[in-house]
């Protein structure tokens, strides 16, 4: 085993998986650091469920492995499995079980004594919110109600890590709130490898993001890094519509904005101007001052800042 | 004495390999298909070798041994010992380069085979040969000696030559109970020569030096000549020929033990055994209460228990119903009066019908259903091993059975008792023994048939080719002796001994004719092999 997986939450060292022609996953090496919310982010089919059942061992890498917690999951041994928690994009139990039955099951397969089963399995309900429904059977619970039994069941046996696939993507936007909630209270307390296409929630509660596309490693960098990095220096400024004006924004302040050494662009929609910048330190100052100058009418300045959204669809074509 | 020794025997020869590929795959974390491609290819050495032997008798070549004297005794074990080598080996070898193939294409490099795969490869070639050729004839040969004790041999044979082999083997038989352990004893020094010539061969493909395949083959036929010429000759004592053979075998051995000492292995599995089993037994405990809540349990309780009550009720009233159709009084006095042997006929025939359509329908979707559901993916991200996954569920579906029968038979045994006053009980218990171990392999295929299908349709549909399958081969005249629908004749034969007041289990045991004890140890291992083969199957598969 690599010496720097023992450092890693989740390590990655050339995974490999090939469905005939098809690379799912090619080369992937990833590590994924102790105690962060590490976000997954793909589009449909770039390989990221392949990757987390490789990572859980339920599909064969083609070629490469993977620990978690320092200890191979790709190989012959189960007992890698005590490391993490997982939670497959629809998680199905049976439905006859009820959810202290599930976890008892659970519990039993991780190793807890009597005693420490019967209070993780109280305390996941507590924070799943599902005690009230401790004893009513699975079979009957809602797609909200399924996902955070899939969280309770991935938890019970307090692991390190816990993988996260797609855990929102079947969800309405009261479940999705829910889970991203309980997903933003577990941080500190375990890592979080979180998969997903849905940006806004990888936004909402990562704090380092991986892209992959067509089974490649995109880009892994820490979230605000990431949009510090792809950061681009404009402002956008709006003007106060005043229908007996012809000409929205005032062309001596187009002109004197065009003589700046600080601007580098000029674009003009309507209302609205975007100005890019070369030097920001120099542009702040010297833009509040030449508006004011000018005495525009202006009903926002705003410093524009890159969504993941813009970043993802960047990277990943 | 005796029985317990040939039984323990026999179930040792079947069981041993498993539980030694079991310990190889924790020791070298080698995975179980290896040992279904090693029993793969000693069938298909079997294929050609069996006929090539016969065929070279038939063309005077090669002549029986002790039984022919047209030939030298060292020809003949020269021949066959060369036939072995080429055959097995050469087997081997193309298992191994099919498997450099395929793993190669899926790889797209070439495989670098380790020394436990080699051991496993070996494991599964010698243990399917210790298991059939083994557990199953061995068996088999017991039945029929079993079933000729206090018989006039001289009835059975033509000339007093073949009288004096058959007693001679007969005394040697009832005279030395520990001769039971010889096979056990002979299988084992074959299977470490198979896994000492697997590693052989294994070492040609990592070695790319071809020189080791004709080692292998020349060892091979070393060890079976010698074989040939000490069991020939007659004159050496059963216990020396084991000896002699485990000399022959020795210079392999030492070998291997080298070439183990060379080569680091990897780390054994975290997993302590004991950890494993405890997984097992959560599993299994898990199913049993599924099978309760879902109510498999109690549709396999109420069919058996009503067959059980209903085949000694059916079989009392049919004359009378035969009788109650109009017109039907003319033909009063060709209905004989029922007996305790039609409630036997109607139980074994009850059972036999409907305990395969059950057995398919409540075991199609064992492990297909939870795939399909996604259960299991949930299940298996967890420590559980995928063996103890498969094993629970046949387990606990046998446990099933096991309580229908346990139904069945006191109901059927009182009502017969109440309604035709007499049945003897050890054949009539004998019977439903045989009944279990006839059932045995449609409930182990059908589990085969629901891991290798992907969905419930799909297990369903391998899972009944898988049975008809069975149905049919046990109709092939050669084969039918071994195979399960000998136990249904079994169980037929002790019905009737049932109804005709036998009632000492001596004289029924002996009732196991050579047939349907192999039959029985067939059963066995056909279910055992369908288990590994269902947990290698499981073990490769992806999960949804």
């Amino acid at each position: 085993m690599a010496n720097t997986a023992v450092e890693a939450a989740i390590e990655c060292q050339g995974l490999t998986r090939h469905y005939g022609k098809v690379k799912a996953v090619e080369d992937l090496d990833l590590r994924v650091p102790y105690g962060s919310v590490f976000g997954f982010l793909g589009r449909n089919g770039a390989g990221k469920t392949t990757t987390i059942r490789m990572v859980t061992g339920l599909a064969h890498p083609t070629r490469g492995r993977a620990w978690v917690a320092g200890i191979e999951t790709t190989s012959a041994d189960s007992s890698a499995r005590r490391m993490f928690g997982y939670l497959p994009q629809s998680p199905a139990f049976y439905n006859w079980m009820t959810p202290v039955e599930y976890l008892d099951y659970s519990a039993r397969l991780f190793d807890l004594s009597p005693s420490q089963a019967r209070q993780r399995i109280s305390e996941v309900l507590e924070v799943v919110g599902l005690k009230d429904a401790s004893r009513r059977r699975i079979g009957g619970f809602s797609g909200g109600m399924l996902q955070r039994m899939g969280i309770a069941q991935a938890l019970v046996h307090s692991p390190p890590v816990l993988l996260l696939d797609e855990p929102t993507s079947a969800l309405d936007p009261a479940g999705r709130y829910e889970v991203l909630d309980l997903i933003a209270r577990l941080r500190g307390q375990v890592t979080v490898f979180l998969s997903s296409h849905i940006l806004a929630d990888i936004e909402r509660v990562c704090d380092t993001v991986a892209i992959i596309r067509e089974g490649r490693l995109a880009l892994v960098a820490g979230r605000d890094e990431l949009l510090e990095s792809y950061a681009v220096d404009a402002v956008e400024l709006e003007f106060e519509h005043i229908p007996a004006n012809p000409a929205p924004i005032p062309p001596l302040f187009l002109e004197a904005l065009q003589g700046q050494p600080w601007v580098s662009g000029i674009a003009a929609n309507g209302h609205i101007l975007r100005v890019s910048v070369n030097n920001t330190a120099q542009a702040r100052p010297a833009l509040l001052a030449l508006a004011a100058q000018h005495e525009l009418h202006l009903t926002r300045l705003e410093w524009v800042r890159p969504t993941l959204e813009e970043i993802f669809l960047k990277v990943s074509g | 004495m005796l029985t317990l020794n040939y039984t323990l025997s026999i179930f040792l020869m079947i069981v041993l390999p498993v539980l030694l590929a079991g310990l190889l795959r924790r020791r070298f974390q080698v995975a179980w298909w290896l040992f279904c491609i090693g029993m793969l290819t000693f069938i298909v050495s079997q294929v050609v070798h069996l006929p090539l032997n016969d065929w070279l008798m038939k063309a005077g070549i090669l002549g029986q041994p002790g039984l022919d004297e047209s030939h030298p005794l060292w020809w003949n074990a020269l021949l066959l010992g060369l036939s072995a080598g080429l055959c097995e080996e050469l087997a081997r070898a193309l298992g191994l380069w099919i498997l450099t193939l395929v793993l190669c294409r899926r790889q797209g490099t070439n495989p670098q085979w380790t020394l436990g795969q080699g051991l496993m490869l070996g494991l599964g070639h010698g243990g399917i040969e210790a298991m059939f050729f083994g557990g199953v004839m061995v068996a088999a040969t017991i039945g029929s000696l079993l079933s000729l004790q206090g018989v006039d041999l001289s009835s059975l044979v033509s000339s007093p030559e073949q009288l004096t082999a058959l007693q001679r083997q007969m005394d040697q038989f009832i005279n030395a109970p520990w001769q039971a352990y010889l096979p056990l004893i002979e299988r084992l020094i074959a299977i470490g020569l198979h896994v000492t010539l697997s590693v052989m061969v294994l070492r040609a493909f990592q070695k790319r030096n071809f020189l080791y395949l004709v080692l292998a083959i020349a060892y091979h036929a070393l060890v079976d000549f010698i074989a040939v010429i000490i069991t020939a000759s007659g004159s050496v004592n059963a216990w020396a020929v084991e000896g002699l053979l485990f000399l022959a075998a020795l210079p392999g051995y030492l070998w291997l033990a080298q070439v183990m000492r060379q080569e680091a292995p990897p780390a054994p599995l975290r997993t302590p055994l004991r950890r494993e089993l405890a997984l097992f037994w959560a599993a299994l405990r898990k199913e049993l209460i599924q099978q309760w809540r879902t109510r498999r349990m109690l549709i396999v309780a109420v069919v058996f228990g009503l067959f059980g009550l209903m085949s000694p009720l059916v079989a009392y009233f049919m004359p009378q119903m035969m009788l109650a159709i109009p017109g039907a009084e003319a033909f009063a006095d060709l209905v004989p009066p029922p007996t305790p042997a039609d409630a036997m006929v109607q139980y074994v025939k009850n059972l036999t019908q409907f305990g395969f359509i059950l057995a398919l329908l409540l075991g199609m979707g064992a492990v297909a259903g939870e795939k399909e559901r996604g259960t299991a993916s949930l299940v298996l991200s967890k420590p559980m091993p995928r063996w103890s996954f498969i094993a629970s569920k046949l387990v606990s579906q046998l446990a099933v059975y096991l309580l229908g029968f346990a139904l069945a038979l006191p109901g059927c045994y009182l009502y017969t008792v109440i309604l035709f006053g007499e049945l003897s009980f050890p054949p009539f218990a004998l019977l439903n023994l045989a009944l279990i171990f006839w059932l045995l392999p449609y409930v182990a295929i059908t589990l085969l048939g629901s891991v290798l299908g992907s969905t419930t349709n799909a297990a369903a549909g391998i899972g009944l080719v898988g049975v008809v399958g069975l149905l049919i081969a046990s109709s092939i005249p050669q084969i039918s002796g071994l195979l399960p629908g000998a136990l249904v004749g079994w169980a037929g034969q002790l019905g009737s001994q049932a109804a005709g007041g036998i009632d000492a289990l001596g004289q029924a045991a002996a009732l196991a004719t050579g047939p349907a004890l192999g039959a029985l140890a067939f059963s066995f291992m056909f279910a055992l092999v369908c288990l590994v083969t269902g947990i290698a199957a499981f073990e490769q598969q992806e999960l949804p």
